[in-house]
């Protein structure tokens, strides 16, 4: 008799078991046939059915079925039961990563995008910004080398002292008929060979110093020779010296025609400061770069964008008011 | 001699070729001091040229120029003919003011920055002397009211009568006038004329290029006709006139600018 009891006590933990692990099984099974009915909403409605563990229920299952309301609710853009979904698998499972990503991923697709871009924004842009210093830095520095070597090399163009006129004929020539790419690549990977090492800064900044200073020389020249050769005439006739003339009288009438062209060859620069990245220096384009490779996130070129363009406004408004200061005295 | 004593300026044979074309042929000519030589003639005939040859700003390619009875502007090297040193030649410049027809004020300046110019970079004079000169060959053309003024808000006239101002700045003995009027129009003649005529009752020594007739006779101490680079006919406004009736070429050119 006590045998029996045994045996029957037995059974019915085992029928119970078996009933409870079962009935879950057929949950699933009955919320797999809703979905490939097509019904996600009634699959949910039985998927909520398993309970929490705190009511006793089994916590694989329970993390199972609100993985799967998730995703279903995500499916049906319902993001807020897709959310409190994985929020709810990921407190009866801490460790569950497919629950954490879940629920960011959610998160993130729910978010409106403009506030989306702020957070992104905030998130990116302390290191865009160390970028875009350096970029910064880069175009300041060139701006303010290359007008004087581009006006070096134009004088030089106009010498009557032959060698020195060829010289910098050749210069304008090859900085200006070969790639700055190039031209950064030779000064950085090229010379080494020649046993001149340069760090990558120095290198980007003798490459675009050289390479818009040849480019400023052919304006600077067209500039000086524009002016009207009665003023060189008036200055030597009073015994003005070449270079007194020069210096006193004809480039200082240059500044107002030279101040557009050049003012968009410096616009044109501080694009190209991007090529610098190519030979590991980090400014703008290249911290960009890195972060999306990163990230995946198109917000990051939006915001280097953002970044190229208020430098390139900022910049064209210097030279707006520069133009209009300089050329105060034709004003009748 | 005592006479070449007075003898400011002095050319010898000179002779300037523009690529074949002669522009200037053996032409000498003798300035006194404080004489007035008006040189008149058909455009192209060389008279631009042989002022310009006085003050370097052409080269000539034979002949000597002579100022102060000292040979100026060239250096001979074996017989070669070289430009003399820039300082050399910043000198004579320096000593000879030279008027031209577009002016060719410094736009970028005032009035009194175009003047002070020449003696501030030239002879290094400091500012405040510059300035004490300025104002006195200003008030001389009497611009003293435009002296802050920037060139493109004068007229032609008055930037004429700074353009001979900032020449007068650097106390030449010599001024050299390139068809100071031509390029103004016929209201503003009478201004400018009325300036180097003040300056001729003063002493300077002048030479003069050009086209209006009335003009040359009234302040010339002698004319001098030219054509195809060298000198027609010369001699004082009256024998020049009346010469004129007798010269064809004279009197032909005469008829076709009045």
């Amino acid at each position: 008799m006590k045998f029996v009891k045994i045996i029957l006590i037995i059974a019915f933990a085992v029928s119970v078991s078996s009933v409870l692990y079962a009935d879950n099984s057929q949950v699933f099974i009955k919320a797999g046939n809703l979905v490939a009915s097509g019904s996600f909403d009634e699959a949910i409605e039985t998927l909520q059915q398993i309970p929490p563990p705190e009511k006793g229920g089994n916590t694989k299952d329970y993390v199972k079925a609100q993985l799967k309301i998730a995703k279903l609710s995500h499916a049906l853009k319902n993001f807020k039961t897709a959310k409190k979904a994985s929020a709810n698998a990921i407190k009866a499972d801490p460790d569950n990563t497919e629950a954490k990503q879940f629920l960011k991923s959610v998160k993130r697709e729910s978010t409106p995008d403009y506030i989306l871009f702020f957070t992104d924004a905030v998130r990116f842009l302390p290191s865009l910004l160390k970028g875009a210093l350096m970029t910064f830095i880069l175009v300041i520095v060139t701006m303010a080398v290359s007008p004087v070597g581009g006006l070096f090399i134009a004088l030089g163009r106009i010498s009557r002292f032959k060698p020195f006129s060829i010289l910098c004929w050749f210069i304008i020539w090859f900085f200006r008929g070969t790639p700055l790419l190039l031209q950064l690549f030779f000064i950085y990977y090229g010379l080494p060979a020649l046993g001149i090492t340069l760090s990558p800064i120095y290198a980007a900044l003798i490459g675009l110093g050289i390479n818009y200073s040849a480019y400023l020389a052919e304006i600077i020249r067209a500039g000086i020779q524009s002016i009207d050769s009665g003023q060189m005439e008036a200055a030597k006739a009073l015994g003005m010296t070449y270079s007194q003339a020069m210096k006193r009288i004809v480039i200082p009438q240059t500044y107002k025609r030279l101040i557009p062209p050049i003012g968009n060859e410096f616009i044109a620069l501080i694009k190209d400061t991007a090529l610098v990245s190519t030979i590991s220096m980090v400014e703008l384009m290249r911290s960009a770069d890195r972060l999306f490779n990163t990230y995946f996130n198109i917000n990051v070129l939006i915001l280097a964008a953002v970044i190229y363009l208020l430098f390139t406004t900022f910049f064209t408004f210097i030279f707006e008011h520069m133009e209009k200061r300089v050329g105060i005295y034709e004003q009748r | 001699m005592s006479k070449d004593k007075n003898i400011l300026l002095k050319l010898e044979n000179i002779t300037k070729y523009f690529g074949d074309i002669k522009a200037l042929d053996n032409v000498s000519l003798d300035v006194e001091k404080g004489e007035k030589v008006v040189i008149v003639g058909p455009s192209g005939s060389g008279k631009s040229t042989l002022l310009r040859s006085v003050n370097m700003l052409e080269k000539v390619d034979q002949g000597h120029i002579f100022f102060e009875g000292k040979e100026v502007g060239y250096r001979f090297k074996k017989g070669k003919r070289l430009p003399d040193t820039p300082k050399n030649i910043s000198f004579l410049r320096s000593e000879t003011g030279m008027v031209f027809q577009h002016f060719n004020l410094f736009p970028h300046m005032t009035a009194m920055q175009n003047v002070m110019e020449g003696p501030v970079t030239v002879k290094k004079k400091s500012k405040e002397a510059a300035a004490e000169i300025a104002k006195k060959v200003l008030a001389k053309v009497g611009l003293s009211d435009k002296k802050d003024v920037h060139p493109v808000k004068l007229s032609g006239g008055q930037k004429q009568r700074v353009a001979i101002a900032r020449a007068l700045a650097m106390e030449p003995k010599l001024m050299l006038f390139d068809e100071p009027t031509s390029a103004l129009d016929p209201e503003l003649v009478g201004e400018v004329f009325n300036t180097i005529k003040s300056l001729a009752a003063e002493g300077m020594t002048m030479v003069i290029v050009t086209h209006q007739m009335g003009f040359a006779k009234e302040i010339a101490d002698r004319v001098i006709f030219m054509e195809d680079g060298v000198f027609v006919e010369q001699g004082t406004p009256k024998e020049f006139f009346s010469s004129a009736q007798t010269n064809k070429r004279i009197s032909d050119f005469i008829s076709t600018i009045l």
